[in-house]
């Protein structure tokens, strides 16, 4: 009964990353009949590539950040929208739709919200101000990215966040407020506290999903202005591979997972501790 | 405190929902009434640019329905078909080779798959499944087995063992169990499952544009969205509604799913 799902991985995750690896190791461009092996030369390049360092630090830039806004913002709001009533359910839905509307159909959505000539910029404009450069200026472009990418991603943390809630037993809170704490206090020692081992699940399920940021970037600035927004699948998929530089970009995709890896597992065991805490 | 609350959501609720009444409104709107107030709906109202993305020639938007809904439903299918047993020997299993068999199913959690397609390909053409349905529906089926596979054993686990066991004495298969017992006690999670499964392979943009390719003429929704406006940005008359089309059935079925979504992904993803 095992033997399906084994093939399944074994043929589509397991021998594409031997390829991947193979592939790392030359300087294959798609065409040759026989790629050259060149050792770790292209991992070496990697470093002095200005572009990729560059789509590397706005990678991290929206995963850390991300990780945190969401799930600062996805918390907080749980506890808001927690509990019975039409009010809250309408909340819920209205926070959490942006999932599964998809990052294409969000970054196009926003495109046409931000843009030169989009929705706030033509208020602006009518309004006798100049306009705000939300996707046409660096520094603004990438704000902009990083909040949208907020937008559309707390609604599924602030859900998981909520089943969360849902698993704790209501005596504690109620001992903690005999006991003579206060709604602060209640939150923070009692609530969050045992809340530890969601807060982790989620970091890890954001951090992850938030270091393959592609779509929204492709859909909302297409890597621009001037590249400045290119994060790492971006620049491996649309600079890397669509140039014949194959493997060149397997090295890249070989660190991405790399880099993937080892965050999830610096995070787990970070988190650990705080678990432990709870269950002492 | 409970007017601070209602406050804040509401204001939270309008930069949520804002977006979504600019696209609704503006999918009426002509070029310029769009230029000159996006904002507003007191302009001249006309459905004849729905009807224009509708029709458009580049792609068919009910077709890309069509061949959506049909990839989300066959992916999903595939994926119970493929992972429930899979899971079930894995959860039951106490041998090392069990262990290690979940390690290999549970790998491709820190794969991004967009970089993932790219060797993809070459499998692909290697067996002849490149730029065809049955290829697509086999990769996106196995980039489902880790999360499925992860819930699912971390749900049989919660199960008691004694089920199986009270089976088999009255001399069920273990087949039987698994479909007769174990099965209909996985409701939370299979429901968790699909919901996750369904939106990830609507959503899904990189696989369908990459394996299925503009040449071979199939279009999902969002490769067709990416296909009829990808170039034509600041063509807003054409923006807005080809965007409202592409969500407004998957955003409809929300609105009425809502509960059942929410606790559908909820319900087994929390345990074990």
């Amino acid at each position: 009964m095992l033997a399906p799902a084994l093939a399944l991985v074994l043929v589509f995750i397991l021998v594409p990353i031997g390829i991947a690896g193979y592939l790392s190791l030359t300087d294959w461009d798609g065409f040759t009949p026989r790629p050259e092996f060149i050792g770790w030369e292209n991992y070496r390049r990697i470093f002095d590539d200005e572009p990729l360092v560059q789509a590397a630090v706005v990678t991290l830039v929206i995963a850390v950040v991300g990780t945190l806004f969401a799930n600062a913002l996805g918390l907080g709001l749980a506890l808001l929208v927690d509990g019975p009533g039409r009010f809250k359910a309408v909340a819920r839905g209205a926070l959490f739709y942006p999932y599964i509307i998809g990052a294409v159909i969000i970054g196009f959505l926003w495109s046409a919200i931000l843009g030169s000539n989009g929705a706030v910029n033509s208020v602006l404009h009518a309004l006798g101000g100049t306009g705000i450069p939300f996707l046409a200026e660096p520094t603004w472009a990438i704000i902009s990215l990083v909040l949208v990418i907020i937008w559309a991603n707390f609604g599924v943390t602030m859900v998981l966040y909520l089943a969360g809630l849902q698993t704790l037993p209501g005596e504690l809170m109620e001992a903690a407020l005999i006991d003579g704490a206060n709604a602060w206090q209640t939150f923070w020692r009692v609530k969050f506290a045992l809340l530890a081992p969601v807060v982790t699940i989620n970091l890890v399920l954001t951090m992850i999903s938030l270091l393959r940021t592609y779509e929204l970037v492709l859909a909302l600035t297409a890597g621009g202005p001037a590249g400045t927004t290119q994060t790492i699948t971006y620049y491996i998929l649309t600079i890397s591979f669509a140039n014949g530089k194959l493997g060149y970009g397997a090295a890249q995709a070989v660190l991405l997972m790399v880099v993937i890896l080892v965050v999830t597992v610096a995070l787990t065991a970070m988190r650990r501790r705080a678990e432990r805490d709870v269950a002492a | 405190m409970k007017v601070l609350r209602t406050g804040i959501l509401t204001i939270a609720g309008v930069i949520m929902l804002a977006p979504l009444y600019l696209l609704v409104v503006n999918s009426f709107k002509s070029q310029q009434d769009i230029m000159e107030r996006p904002f507003s709906f007191l302009v001249d109202l006309s459905p004849s640019y729905l009807w224009d993305a509708l029709t458009a020639p580049t792609y068919n938007v009910v077709r890309g329905y069509l061949v959506t809904a049909g990839f989300v439903i066959g992916v999903g299918l595939l994926c119970l078909i493929v992972t429930i047993p899979a899971a079930y020997v894995v959860a039951r299993g106490l041998r090392r080779a069990h262990r290690v068999a979940l390690m290999i199913m549970l790998a491709g959690l820190f794969i991004p798959s967009q970089v993932l397609v790219i060797p993809v390909v070459y499998v692909l053409r290697s067996i002849n499944l490149m730029g065809t349905v049955p290829g697509f529906l086999l990769f996106e089926t196995t980039l489902t087995i880790p999360v499925s596979v992860f819930l699912f054993t971390g749900f049989i686990q919660t199960i008691p063992v004694q089920l199986d066991e009270a089976a088999r004495i009255d001399g069920a298969s273990r087949l039987r169990i698994l479909l007769q017992v174990i099965v209909p006690l996985m409701r939370p999670a299979i429901a968790t499952v699909v919901v996750l499964n369904a939106v990830s392979v609507w959503a899904d943009f990189v696989n369908p544009q990459i394996i299925l390719g503009p040449a071979s003429g199939i279009y999902t929704v969002t490769t067709g969205v990416y296909a009829a406006i990808g170039q034509f940005t600041t063509n807003f008359s054409a923006v807005y509604p080809n965007l409202l089309l592409a969500i407004a059935p998957v955003f409809v079925f929300f609105v009425f799913m809502q509960r059942h979504i929410i606790s559908g992904l909820t319900s087994g993803a929390l345990k074990g």
